[in-house]
């Protein structure tokens, strides 16, 4: 998305997207000034500013996209068949963690009757089809991975448990947005765009997945097709601006189970003014295959 | 041209060679470019993970 808003941005090729295969590296780029901007976790990013690490989060990256994934052939029919089993999450600091903990409140379960591990998440996949795991949480497209494979099932998708779900968050860090707020303000905006951009429907989604999965996530199309398609609404790009609700509510259950130690206002680790920026963005005017965007 | 000589040429070829493919092969030029600019003229490093 960063490479695109770049190529086509009129102020010239500003970003440089890098990937990475975890959160705990992502972090770390980000407190040491290797990378200026992240997507990460929701949960991790608020409890980063709760430590002082001097960022913000402007803006979400998408809405929904998080599942609970079995084995298609195993044991685990219902999640209380999860009792005594392990089960994988990208982080204590996740949404997918978070996720867990909302839907064992949901069965009256207890925390002890789980064992989460966390593990980097494209290793979920694997782990699950050789039975190192009885399941996981996470982002797409492990669920799809695993679904597309055969040997997984989704158990359920986030918003069963949790209707306004949101995961991934862009964070910036702190002296950007004070010496150069006007590149994070294209950045954000050319989010929003590409988010209204993939909600125009089924071939925008088939087109970003074709070359997203080739030339950015290095996965095979089909498996990003299956993620954003299979249904369309999957994993949502609208509405992205950060709201107090949602995030309180990411917050108190961070202090609910234990991954924060005190509390913290929304205003201390969101800054809105990029959102509010971006409001009246409208979506890219780009045709699949075109070699122009505007 | 000495044997020694010729040694010394074939050392500085290969030397030369492998230094070139290193750098091109290796060495991620924007980055190095980038991390010498002013502050307020550097690209920004935007960090993601394969997740949707």
């Amino acid at each position: 998305m960063t490479d695109y808003i770049s190529a086509f941005s009129q102020s010239g090729n500003l970003f440089i997207p890098r990937m990475f295969q975890g959160f705990p590296e992502i972090k770390e780029a980000l407190i040491s000034n290797k990378m200026q901007a992240a997507f990460m976790v929701a949960p991790m990013a608020i409890a980063l500013r709760a430590q002082g690490v001097p960022i913000r989060i402007v803006y979400l990256g998408h809405r929904y996209g998080s599942a609970v994934v079995v084995r298609k052939d195993g044991p685990v029919k219902t999640f209380p068949d999860l009792r005594g089993r392990v089960i994988a999450i990208p982080s204590r600091f996740s949404d997918e963690r978070l996720i867990v903990f909302r839907a064992l409140k949901y069965f009256n379960m207890k925390p002890s009757e789980l064992k989460m591990v966390e593990m980097a998440p494209p290793d979920v996949a694997g782990a699950l089809a050789a039975s190192a795991i009885d399941a996981f949480s996470m982002g797409e497209p492990y669920p799809s991975q695993a679904e597309m494979a055969g040997f997984g099932r989704v158990l359920f998708h986030a918003r069963q448990f949790w209707p306004d779900y949101i995961s991934c968050v862009l964070v910036v860090r702190q002296d950007l947005i004070d010496k150069r707020p006007e590149t994070v303000q294209l950045l954000v905006d050319g989010i929003a765009r590409s988010g209204l951009w993939l909600e125009r429907g089924r071939p925008y989604r088939e087109h970003a997945a074709d070359f997203v999965g080739r030339y950015y996530f290095r996965q095979n199309p089909a498996l990003l097709r299956w993620a954003l398609t299979n249904p369309i609404d999957r994993v949502m790009y609208t509405p992205l601006a950060p709201r107090k609700d949602d995030f309180n509510l990411i917050r108190d259950l961070m202090l609910e189970t234990g991954v924060l130690d005190h509390n913290i206002e929304f205003e201390e680790y969101i800054d809105t003014t990029f959102a509010d920026g971006a409001k009246y963005k409208t979506a890219w005017n780009y045709e699949p295959g075109s070699q122009r965007a505007e | 041209m000495s044997d020694g000589k010729r040694i010394l040429m074939g050392i500085l070829l290969w030397t030369g060679v492998i230094t070139l493919a290193h750098s091109a092969l290796n060495l991620n030029w924007s980055v190095l470019l980038n991390d010498r600019l002013p502050e307020d003229k550097r690209k920004i490093y935007v960090a993601y993970i394969p997740v949707t």
